[in-house]
């Protein structure tokens, strides 16, 4: 919707006189052409972004493409730490009510104009007014310029998550005015919309095949970027992408299927990285009235009778860590209470909990496995389990965007839903496990996790809050109505004359200001 | 078209009862077989598939869902080719001899259910229209031709994918496709012989169009509808196995062949026999079915049956 297709025919007239029109600017900006920062050419390989509004364009490639083009106030780093980025420092009221941001100075656009405090609360007004994802965490506020370096912003009530708001992955700084962000235009102006402060300018776009960027070399940081090109070429099967690696057409490819990964052991010239993450696939047991897991006794056969840690190592080939069926993860840090006692594996004893729940020997219900990840060999390995545990299962398998488009996945008994990555695990129980939480797929509804949430948003002060969260994480154990087997990591591969490039655990907002490329 | 003019001679054929000529027709084709080699190859490797998916869950060691543990408990997962897995086994553990076994099952029930369904709609239809002829058959034959122009697999793909996968949804996409090529291959394969003299004794005679239809002219037909028949069969075969490779075949865990495929696709440096049996599987069949298809249009000298 955003985006016109372009095709360009080799030499055509309007690829010249684009080219033409864009070395003049860069020379005419960038003043002596020849005072190149950077030098070498990244190359990632990556599946096409669709959604190019900052605002709104939530997965890897999409985020990828925009951070490239734009900067944040304030980012969140591989290892989960804010770290200043437009914004050099911040200060926070006593009452948590006030947030103030100092800007850095002498930042331009790629058309030359200066960045100012104008700019940033016109990007987070936007992000409000189009009810952007990342008004989850940043809850309600307003904002104002107190001088041109300067912007305050004034929350409603406390929220302990407005940091990770700012730094979310949609707070990317706008041009004020900006109607139609990242949308081409036409004749010479055809990038006029792509106009952010960040380290690439983009001067070739093609939907569906590639993007091609060149050094912003105006950029406000130093010696940043390091590199004289970027190119993203668009490839959406995981399988060619590796191919495309091994062959060098690319450099660096993310977010691969686990079960390819290890066909790329042992190649040369490749390392493969991986990143700790909180994403993770649900399985989730319907709980209200007249429901498969109304009885508390059917929840827990469920996960008596699932080995999460055999899930891991086989369906998830080890790239992650055991997940307690709660969706506090260990990524969390000290919000995870490695405390409390999971549930084991123990098919007799799930056995024993459908014939008290039930009166019957065996039960047996549909099972609804998204066509997604690695969810079809989960699915196929939960019906093995579940047989020894004295529960039969007949997997649908649904795709993608049919399964999430209708309400299906929010209605049946017995699925798999895919939780992405978020930056705070409040995130996860505002949206799925409080009463009325607009995700709540299990129908999950318990005074006790309900009150414990809305303590947890206004509690500030970090220990308190993991103290809260290690008592959800209790109630999850005992009657909680999910079984997560693991949080995965998140893999990528780089090859090996790229170097300073760190993945991110979004791997979208991975950092290419740093990388170098040895030719 | 004047098919009497094409048809010279066919008036002198003696009028045979319809039964004595399709059991000389049966007799004389495995005799012609036994003659030609490659012929007789494809017939034994159909033989072989449908033996093996009357027969398999005798013989195969594992059932085809089946995660396979060692005596420590844990699973046996891509293990190469052994007596005990002839095939190996898969990412999951799963053997996959046994799989393709159990699979045989599946790829030739529905594709032959499909294709009997479709021969049997396709001969009814054809037959009539045929025979009759006039506005009728002008009516039917542009009717076939619209429906002929759309692509097969876009048809599969889009009433799949609305409907949902299912066997039965399976089916029904194969019939749709191909009841109207089996129709048009029928129909002109009856235009040659509504005019024969055995037919117009038959009318002369005051027999019933029923009767005409099924007793006299189907047995004449007969050669074209079975070489029609096996490359439906063959063309459904690859059909379901491009569905299920495409996710819209049957549901797993079952051993779809094309789904095994898909399964295994990115397995192909770390477990590659579990891509090989089932792709191996499909192509064997495939051509088995094409080479007896092959066999029965050279023993009928019948030309038709070639468009896809």
């Amino acid at each position: 919707m955003f985006i016109h297709k372009v095709r360009w025919q080799k030499g055509s007239i309007v690829r010249l006189l684009t080219v033409g029109v864009l070395a003049v600017l860069i020379l005419a900006v960038g003043g002596v052409a020849s005072a190149q920062d950077g030098e070498g050419v990244l190359r990632v390989g990556m599946v096409s972004p669709e959604n190019l509004d900052p605002a709104t364009g939530s997965n890897d490639p999409e985020v990828l493409f925009n951070r490239t083009i734009y900067d944040y106030l304030v980012e969140v780093t591989p290892d989960g730490v804010l770290a200043p980025n437009l914004a050099y420092d911040w200060e926070i009221s006593e009452d948590g009510l006030t947030y103030t941001f100092f800007l850095e100075e002498g930042v331009t656009f790629h058309d030359g104009s200066a960045f100012s405090a104008a700019d940033v609360v016109f990007t987070f007004n936007r992000l409000q007014e189009l009810g952007s994802p990342a008004t989850s965490l940043l809850g309600e506020f307003t904002v104002e310029a107190v001088d041109d370096l300067t912007v305050a912003f004034e929350l409603a009530g406390p929220n302990a998550d407005f940091m990770f708001g700012v730094a979310s992955r949609f707070a990317l700084i706008l041009k004020d005015g900006t109607e139609n962000p990242n949308v081409l235009g036409s004749g010479d102006d055809l990038f006029a919309n792509f106009n952010g402060t960040g380290p690439f300018i983009l001067s070739e776009y093609s939907a569906g095949e590639r993007a091609f960027f060149v050094a912003n070399e105006n950029y406000w940081i130093e010696g940043q970027p390091m590199l004289a090109e970027l190119e993203f070429l668009f490839i959406d099967d995981t399988l060619t992408q590796i191919d495309a690696l091994r062959s060098g057409v690319v450099d660096f490819i993310f977010k691969l299927d686990v079960d390819q990964v290890p066909t790329l052991e042992g190649a040369s010239g490749i390392t493969i990285v991986d990143r700790a993450t909180n994403q993770h696939p649900v399985i989730r047991i319907r709980s209200d009235e007249g429901a498969l897991g109304e009885d508390v006794r059917v929840r827990q056969a469920f996960k008596y009778a699932t080995n999460r840690q055999e899930l891991l190592e086989t369906v998830q080939e080890g790239f992650g860590v055991l997940g307690n069926n709660d969706p506090i993860g260990p990524a969390y840090g000290q919000f995870f209470d490695e405390d409390i006692e999971g549930v084991p594996f123990d098919p007799e004893m799930a056995c024993e909990l459908i014939q008290e729940a039930t009166g019957e020997e065996r039960i047996s219900t549909d099972f609804y496995v998204v066509d997604a990840f690695n969810y079809e060999s989960l699915g196929v390995a939960l019906q093995q389990q579940w047989e020894q545990g004295c529960i039969d299962v007949n997997i649908l398998l649904r795709s993608e965007s049919l399964y999430y488009a209708d309400t299906e996945w929010l209605e049946v008994d017995l699925g798999i839903t895919g939780w992405g990555d978020q930056p705070v695990p409040q995130g996860y129980l505002v949206q799925a496990y409080v009463t009325d939480g607009i995700f709540n797929e299990t129908h999950f509804s318990d005074a006790d996790v309900d009150e414990l949430v809305a303590q947890a948003a206004v509690t500030a002060d970090l220990d308190e809050r993991a103290a809260i969260y290690s008592e959800i994480s209790q109630i999850f154990a005992e009657r909680g109505p999910v079984i997560i087997p693991w949080f995965a990591s998140v893999v990528g591969a780089v090859s090996d004359n790229v170097s300073g490039l760190e993945m991110h655990p979004f791997p979208g907002q991975t950092d290419f200001r740093t990388v170098s490329v040895n030719e | 078209m004047n098919n009497a003019d094409m048809r010279v001679g066919a008036g002198n054929r003696p009028p045979r009862s319809a039964f004595v000529r399709a059991v000389t027709t049966v007799g004389s084709y495995a005799a012609q077989m036994a003659k030609r080699p490659l012929s007789f190859i494809g017939t034994l490797i159909v033989i072989i598939f449908v033996v093996l998916a009357i027969i398999g869950p005798v013989i195969a060691p594992y059932s085809a869902r089946e995660f396979i543990r060692d005596e420590n408990g844990t699973l046996v997962r891509r293990a190469s080719p052994s007596w005990e897995h002839p095939f190996g086994t898969d990412k999951e553990g799963r053997d996959v001899f046994s799989r393709v076994i159990w699979g045989a099952r599946e790829i030739i029930l529905l594709p032959g259910i499909a294709t009997v369904v479709a021969v049997i709609l396709g001969t009814c239809f054809g037959l009539t229209i045929g025979y009759l002829g006039g506005w009728l058959d002008e009516v039917a034959s542009r009717i076939l031709d619209s429906l002929l122009s759309i692509p097969a697999l876009v048809l599969a793909l889009v009433m799949l994918g609305t409907l949902g996968p299912s066997p039965v949804g399976i089916v029904i996409v194969v019939v749709l496709l191909y009841t109207p090529i089996v129709t048009r291959v029928i129909r002109s394969a009856t235009l040659n012989i509504r005019d024969s003299g055995y037919v117009e004794a038959a009318r002369l005679r005051g027999e019933s169009t029923l009767y005409i239809l099924f007793r006299e002219i189907l047995p004449g037909v007969l050669p074209a509808l079975a070489v029609e028949a096996a490359l439906r069969f063959s063309y459904a075969i690859f059909l379901i196995a491009s569905l299920g490779f495409l996710g819209l075949g049957v549901q797993p865990p079952s051993p779809d062949w094309g789904r095994m495929v898909e399964e295994a696709r990115g397995e192909y440096l770390r477990a590659p026999w579990s891509l090989w049996a089932p792709a191996g599987a499909i192509a064997f069949l495939v051509i088995g079915v094409n080479l007896m298809a092959d066999g029965l249009r050279r023993i009928f000298r019948y030309e038709g049956g070639k468009d896809a």
